[in-house]
């Protein structure tokens, strides 16, 4: 029995060793990839990089996607889960069809908007039957990144709203109805509950939902492949690029390494602007 | 209960959000060809045809995606379950120096972008002579979904009272008789729904499989690698069929939803 | 059959120590309560004996047995557990026979000995049932009969009914004496509750902060606590304690003067007298002591008097016809043979003679 004590030990070592080396390890070697070159140390992909005629653009589209999915994901997600709860009957088959999303890759979801924004897709055809337009209108080209952006949008928020939504359902189930009607006891109207009782106590779901989203947002990639090649450049997409096309692992790693500098600074944001106890990032 | 109307006006609202473009690319995938490409399109396709479908699978090189995809999510699933469950029954059943450095590591596996991996990873599995397999692919797929399957299968552990063990304990069981005769049981629905959902995090990777293959794509790889010069018909029947399995899937685990994706313990 | 013995038990949980030193010898045969307040260390040096926890020091006998290293299976032991732990997904029956199959025993063997342990238990027309289609005081059935089913040398039980209601706990705990004589399986019985535990045990043993602090029959605990901890928490009201000055071997209450069992070393002594063990009058009676009533509590059986006696306060139950009304002096009688004296300082009782 006195054995017992390292029985945790040994369950836990297969998945540590196993994540040391398809974690730790690649991220430690993705910094390194990022810095040398085949004579030392260098910034030299970092420079090559900055100075890519797409660099910039990638920058500005990823930063500006993901400022604008994220406030949306997230705003529509609490619409939905405070409608959930208003909802007398059929909540099930409700949270069941608006969860639909969570099982579909953004590959899938990028190329389902394009059925829609494509030259002779559902987006022209409704437009003509009210008679907005006579022929196809091109909205996926290189002239019209803005365009792109929207279905890029436009998929992002259908594909990915639902985690967000669920992290927030399961937050508002942890909060006690009692808080609630003890508001209402107190004569506060329904909005002054949802601003001074709900919004507070749902705070750290609400921060899981913002890290998670940023940072997959930050990632954002097939979406864009689906929807507009290159025409929509983004800092994945880039390293993808410079990976598979360049063959060039270093500025593809630096590449990545900003993405992960990105995404940890927004995280540092999140968690300094909306202090509160650390909670399981799930 | 006045607005009672307008709130399953609204909840119908966004029922059709989420649907219509499952259908719409549905409609398209069960139409022939003509339909793909006609102009105006009504909400209905013309007429109803396996043509696209088809011609999808037709495509030289599908079969063998389909295969590898199925191939990698298999054993993505295998492997997060088998290392993921026994550390999800460690967190669950024992306090131990270090377990809470332990759950760090694996929310912290959360935080990082896929590329960051796959790219050294891809340079490294070429010098270990998998880069372009199955296995390789699998290896990092099981590095995304195993953070979930040890969170979940914590969880699932937890909601099996300690007691019940011990009982079995007290009636003469030793510790791996009593898991399997008690515990897994109980734990098997729970344990199933990890599998299913590691299952399809593999089944929908894109970036991390197109970058450590060549020429043993998975299905998303394969369609992404030919995404810019394959006709409408070809994107639109894959997008579909990528979605099919999905679907099942998230039906099959409904009931585990909250645990799998929220931080509820149920 | 066997007893139970331990021997200088210790055990802590980080800082916290939740067992000092604990003896204990349970005679074969016998049922023993395991009395005190949440976190005294009860439970612990329960799942200590089952094998399920692991003591820092001390050794464990079962029978003639040292069981100390062994694990839970090799103990021959059989627990009830506080939420009884029937396993959800097995029917009544499997649940019952689930010791017996680990044992390899035939079928059946296994069958007769399920349903005499069922029918023990009237449970006999539910053992095609899962434990979801039962009530919790079917399960409470399902947990004992699965314990005896195997025929322990000793059965172990954690609280058995405290997640009953209270009308089923008082059916269940008369069941469980009647039971439990009649199989004479020796028994520690773990709880919180002073009225179980005088209502089952052959002895009560009392445990407070991690140590057996009285181990007698319960009316012995109950007449006779050791120190003021066991008055206090056995008895509903507790056992009041009057502190009194002491005149050489005799201690001063009022006009009353009391003879002490021994001699006492400081100025003051306490006096321990159960709320029942005063005889109460509305007027001055040789022999008695006044004091004000405060508060009148009628309770059905009787009236609940919070009474002052100086700066004292002290509770008495009255027949229920009894009239006193708030403001009131009334003389308190106490009864000589029922009195208990303790030292004011360490709390311990004196010991007489």
């Amino acid at each position: 029995m006195r054995s017992e004590r390292y029985i945790p030990y040994v369950l836990v070592l297969p998945s540590v060793v196993f994540l040391l080396f398809l974690f730790a390890w690649p991220l430690l070697e993705a910094l390194l990839l990022s810095v040398r070159n085949s004579s030392g140390w260098t910034l030299e992909h970092f420079q090559r990089m900055a100075a890519d005629l797409y660099f910039k653009d990638a920058l500005k589209y990823t930063l500006l996607l993901t400022l604008t999915i994220v406030p949306l994901q997230v705003g529509l997600a609490l619409g939905m889960a405070l409608l959930l709860g208003s909802i007398a009957k059929g909540r099930d088959l409700f949270l069941y069809v608006w969860t639909i999303p969570l099982g579909i890759s953004d590959l899938a979801a990028g190329i389902v908007w394009l059925a829609i924004f494509t030259e002779r897709g559902y987006l022209n055809s409704f437009l003509q039957a009210v008679g907005v337009i006579q022929q196809p209108q091109l909205w996926l080209s290189y002239e019209t990144p803005w365009m792109i952006f929207l279905a890029v949008v436009a998929a992002e928020v259908w594909r990915a709203t639902a985690i967000v939504f669920v992290i927030l359902v399961a937050g508002l189930q942890l909060i006690p109805k009692e808080y609630g009607e003890a508001a209402e006891v107190f004569g506060a109207t329904p909005w002054q509950r949802f601003w001074k009782v709900t919004l507070p106590l749902l705070r750290p779901s609400l921060q899981v939902a913002l890290i998670l989203r940023t940072i997959l947002a930050l990632e954002v990639f097939a979406v864009v492949v689906a929807l507009g090649g290159r025409n929509l450049p983004v800092l994945a997409g880039e390293a993808y690029y410079w990976y598979n096309a360049y063959q060039n692992p270093g500025v593809a790693a630096a590449y990545a390494v900003l993405i992960l500098g990105i995404s940890v600074a927004a995280t540092l944001l999140y968690l300094r602007l909306m202090r509160t106890k650390q909670e399981a990032v799930g | 209960m006045k607005p009672g109307w307008l709130y399953m006006l609204l909840a119908g609202v966004l029922v059709v959000w989420v649907l219509l473009p499952i259908f719409l690319i549905a409609a398209l995938a069960f139409s022939d060809r003509s339909s793909v490409f006609a102009w105006p399109k009504g909400l209905l396709p013309q007429q109803f045809s396996l043509e696209t479908l088809a011609f999808f699978f037709g495509v030289e090189g599908v079969w063998k995606a389909i295969r590898n995809s199925l191939a990698v999510a298999g054993m993505t699933l295998v492997f997060s379950v088998l290392l993921g469950a026994p550390a999800g029954y460690a967190l669950a059943r024992y306090r131990f120096a270090g377990a809470d450095a332990y759950r760090l590591l694996i929310l912290m596996t959360r935080a990082f972008p896929l590329a960051i991996l796959a790219i050294p990873l891809a340079v490294r599995f070429l010098q270990l002579g998998i880069y372009d397999t199955p296995f390789g692919v699998a290896l990092v797929h099981t590095a995304l979904a195993l953070p979930f399957a040890v969170l979940v299968t914590s969880s699932l552990f937890l909601g099996i009272p300690k007691e019940l063990e011990e009982a079995a304990w007290t009636l003469g069981c030793n510790r791996i008789q009593a898991f399997l005769r008690v515990v897994l049981p109980l734990a098997l629905p729970g344990l199933a729904a990890t599998a299913i959902f590691a299952f399809v995090i593999s089944w929908n990777e894109v970036f991390a499989a197109t970058l450590l293959t060549l020429r043993e794509r998975t299905l998303p790889a394969f369609l992404l690698a030919s995404l810019n010069d394959s006709p409408l018909p070809f994107r639109f029947a894959g997008g579909f069929f990528l979605i099919v399995p999905a679907l099942v899937f998230i039906f099959l685990i409904r009931r585990y939803l909250f645990t799998l994706w929220g931080i509820a313990n149920r | 059959m066997a007893g139970i013995r331990v021997e200088n038990i210790e055990k802590s949980f980080g800082k916290f120590k939740a067992l000092s030193g604990v003896s204990l010898e349970v005679r074969d045969q016998e049922f023993v309560v395991l009395l005190g307040p949440s976190g005294c260390g009860k439970t612990t040096l329960l799942r200590i004996i089952a094998g399920l926890e692991q003591a820092d020091r001390g050794r464990v006998w079962i029978g003639e047995r040292e069981v100390s290293g062994l694990p839970p299976r090799s103990r021959r032991v059989a627990m009830v557990f506080q939420n009884y732990a029937v396993f959800p997904h097995l029917t009544v029956f499997e649940n019952i026979a689930f010791g017996l199959r680990m044992q390899k025993a035939p079928a059946e063997k296994i069958k007769a000995k399920v349903e005499q342990a069922a029918t023990l238990m009237h449970i006999e027309n539910l053992l095609g049932r899962y434990p979801a289609q039962l009530s919790g005081g079917q399960r409470q059935r399902v947990a004992v009969a699965r314990a005896l089913a195997v025929e322990p040398e000793v059965l172990l039980m954690d609280e058995p009914l405290s997640n009953l209601d209270a009308l089923l706990r008082l059916e269940m705990r008369a069941e469980l004496k009647r039971l439990l004589a009649e199989s004479r399986t020796t028994t520690l019985y773990v709880t919180h509750d002073q009225v179980e535990a005088m209502s089952l045990a052959d002895r009560i043993a009392v445990m407070n902060a991690g140590q057996i602090v009285q181990y007698d029959q319960p009316m012995k605990v109950y007449q006779e606590p050791a120190n003021t901890f066991v008055g206090g928490f056995i008895g509903s009201p507790p056992m009041n304690f009057l502190r009194l000055p002491v005149e050489g071997q005799q201690a001063r209450l009022a006009s009353l003067v009391l003879a002490l069992p021994s001699e006492v070393s400081g100025a003051e002594v306490l006096l321990g007298v159960r709320p029942e063990d005063f005889e109460v009058y509305t007027d001055q009676r040789p022999q008695s002591f006044p004091a004000e009533v405060l508060v009148v509590e009628p309770l059905g059986p009787h009236l609940l008097l919070t009474l002052r006696f100086g700066e004292q306060l002290l509770k008495a139950t009255v027949p229920p016809d009894f009239a006193v009304r708030p403001g009131q002096t009334i003389w308190l009688k106490p009864q000589p043979g029922r009195l208990r004296w303790l030292e004011p300082t360490s709390g311990q009782a004196l010991t007489a003679r």
